[in-house]
């Protein structure tokens, strides 16, 4: 019984009605699929296709947009890189927890990947282990995938989202879409590296799931940390003094982060609440899209 | 020092540890936290450190301000006492000093008055009396507490008895019947002196100031007045100036009056010189003092103020602290 993969179907539902449904299929699609000249089939033009692809003269017969759909060159393989250590038990910023809103982000993603034939498959890992459950075309398996990331708990062992990407880049053989699911990671050398290397492999699109905020007002009154289950003193960061500190150096962190990834190719997404999964998925693919 | 209720110190040791125990539980698992990942975005930076390195001094203070006034209050509540042994002198004499003013005497009164004079601004409840005889007594002043009045009374005395002294009206009605020294009526007055025994128990003394030099017919004789006062329950002691026997030759005056003395359960001196008055009159008091010492008695006495001073000041540490920690 599929249940984590019906609830994601049915937020989908609920957060996005049918047209921008349609919508982000449309833009999978054309960002995806890509097109041969061996031609398919005509469907209904649906927002987010590519306006190059609609037959006009089909279109001109029969009084409705038709876009012309080729027999997809490329077989695509969707590999979701997800740090699956205790960081994603973690608080994210709207206050849910942040595996929740990678469940959902994956979900959305693997149902599009699904109704459009292409196998999803996930690589999951922590500081200690690393595995992948190789890509399959059915839901069952989406299913299996998201309750891999749905089993992640406080008490797992810390997260190295570096490791997962070594990993991928040493286990995953041929070019995939992959699609990372991390939080906010400080970026340094080796992590520069590693997504060097995994842009020249694959088409990567980076999922980031924010963390809660530790200054201000948005911050939780009593928070520990997960890495060191240390209490986190966050009612003294509500110091405006420490909270400007606070707000320059996440600022900073990102900043390291978006340029990695710009320098890469890599399209981001910030999701910090399962309401903006729909809408940021959407916006995620077409950066990625503009970004080619 | 000592711990009336030592007892409490384990006890209470326990309560505190337990309490520590359950605190300190209760902070591990304290529903309401919310897991953060990625601390080190705020631990990281200088001016959290800083705050928290204020922050954790503060309570470290509260903490120590907090045990250490549980640890005070608690020896506080133990009661730390100290023990003494005690032999309560009770101060309830009656002292009559009855002095014999004929010639050869006044030097030895002189000194017996001051002696007095200086004592009885240490007495706290005694009361004192002063007689003066030759061949009749005159009671100068009853036995009273009073103190101001009694050290009024002996200045005039010392003033009157001394050698220099113009004035005679201080002894006036000593001379109203023919004789001198009639020791044994001078005595007998001063006993009479003493109010009858009641209920409560005091000391009753004599000092008498005499040389026995008889002359005349006494209506008493010093055995018989010695025999009123035992019966009265006065103790006499005599002083004689004049005492001029030894051992082989015994002064027949002398030896009568050392007699009656004893005969009361008192006591005899022969004075060498008048200042040797003052060291008698010591004596005698002291031993009259000792007649009547009550039983020993163990006292214990609180002593607070230590633990309760401390639990003051660890009262101002943890204000000091909460207000800190609260900024």
């Amino acid at each position: 019984m599929p249940s984590l993969l019906t609830a994601v179907k049915s937020r989908m539902n609920i957060f996005a009605h049918r047209l921008a449904l349609g919508l982000l299929d449309g833009e999978y699609a054309s960002v995806f699929r890509g097109r041969s000249l061996d031609f398919d089939e005509l469907r209904a033009y649906v927002p987010g296709d590519e306006v190059r692809d609609i037959d006009w003269k089909a279109t001109a017969r029969t009084g409705v947009p038709l876009v012309k759909r080729y027999v997809a060159t490329r077989r695509q393989q969707v590999m979701f890189v997800a740090d699956t250590g205790r960081n994603m038990a973690a608080a994210a910023r709207g206050g849910e927890v942040k595996k929740d809103i990678a469940v959902l982000a994956m979900g959305v993603l693997g149902s599009l990947a699904l109704n459009h034939g292409d196998p999803v498959g996930l690589v999951h890992g922590d500081r200690r282990s690393a595995g992948q459950l190789p890509a399959r075309g059915n839901e069952r398996h989406l299913e299996r995938l998201l309750c891999r990331m749905d089993a992640v708990d406080v008490s797992d062992p810390p997260s190295d989202l570096t490791a997962v990407l070594e990993y991928t880049a040493r286990h995953v053989r041929g070019r995939r879409l992959v699609v990372v699911l991390a939080d906010e990671v400080a970026v340094d050398a080796r992590c520069a590296r590693v997504l060097c290397r995994l842009a020249a492999q694959h088409e990567i699109l980076w999922v980031q799931l924010d963390d809660a905020e530790l200054a201000g007002p948005g911050a939780p009154a009593r928070g520990y940390d997960v890495a060191g289950l240390g209490p986190v003193l966050t009612l003294l960061a509500q110091d405006p003094k420490l909270a400007d500190d606070y707000a320059q150096a996440v600022a900073q962190r990102h900043r390291a982060l978006a340029a990695l990834l710009q320098g890469n190719g890599i399209a981001l997404v910030r999701l910090g609440h399962t309401s903006e999964v729909v809408g940021g998925i959407f916006g995620l693919l077409e950066r990625h899209r503009r970004a080619r | 020092m000592a711990l009336k209720y030592w007892w409490l110190l384990p006890l209470g040791v326990a309560a505190i540890a337990a309490v520590v125990f359950r605190l300190w539980r209760r902070t591990r698992q304290t529903p309401g936290r919310v897991p953060v990942a990625h601390a080190d975005r705020l631990t990281a930076l200088p001016s959290y450190q800083r705050a928290v390195a204020v922050q954790r001094r503060w309570l470290a203070v509260g903490l120590a301000s907090v045990l250490l006034l549980a640890g005070s209050v608690l020896a506080a509540a133990a009661r730390p006492v100290q023990a003494a042994t005690t032999v309560p002198e009770q101060l309830n004499r009656d002292i009559i000093l009855c002095l014999d003013v004929s010639g050869s005497m006044v030097d030895t009164d002189e000194a017996v008055v001051a002696v007095f004079a200086e004592l009885v601004t240490r007495f706290k409840g005694e009361r004192i009396g002063l007689t003066i005889f030759d061949s009749t007594a005159v009671q100068v002043f009853p036995l009273t507490d009073d103190y101001g009045f009694v050290a009024g009374q002996l200045e005039l005395a010392v003033k009157a008895l001394n050698q220099d002294t113009k004035s005679f009206d201080f002894f006036d009605g000593t001379y109203e019947v023919p004789g001198s020294s009639l020791i044994g009526d001078g005595l007998a007055s001063c006993v009479r002196g003493f109010p009858p025994e009641s209920g409560a128990k005091r000391s009753r003394s004599v000092i008498l100031a005499t040389d026995n030099m008889l002359a005349g017919r006494p209506v008493f004789t010093l055995a018989e007045a010695a025999g009123l006062a035992k019966k009265a329950n006065v103790r006499v002691h005599a002083l004689n100036p004049n005492d001029y026997g030894s051992a082989d030759y015994p002064d027949v005056a002398a030896s009568g009056l050392k007699t009656a003395a004893t005969s009361t359960d008192g006591s005899y001196y022969a004075l060498e010189s008048a200042a040797a008055v003052k060291s008698i009159a010591h004596k005698v008091q002291a031993t009259e003092a000792a007649r009547l010492q009550g039983a020993a008695v163990r006292t214990l006495s609180d002593q607070p103020a230590l633990p309760l001073g401390l639990a003051l000041l660890s009262l101002a540490g943890l204000g000091a602290a909460v207000w800190k920690v609260r900024q």
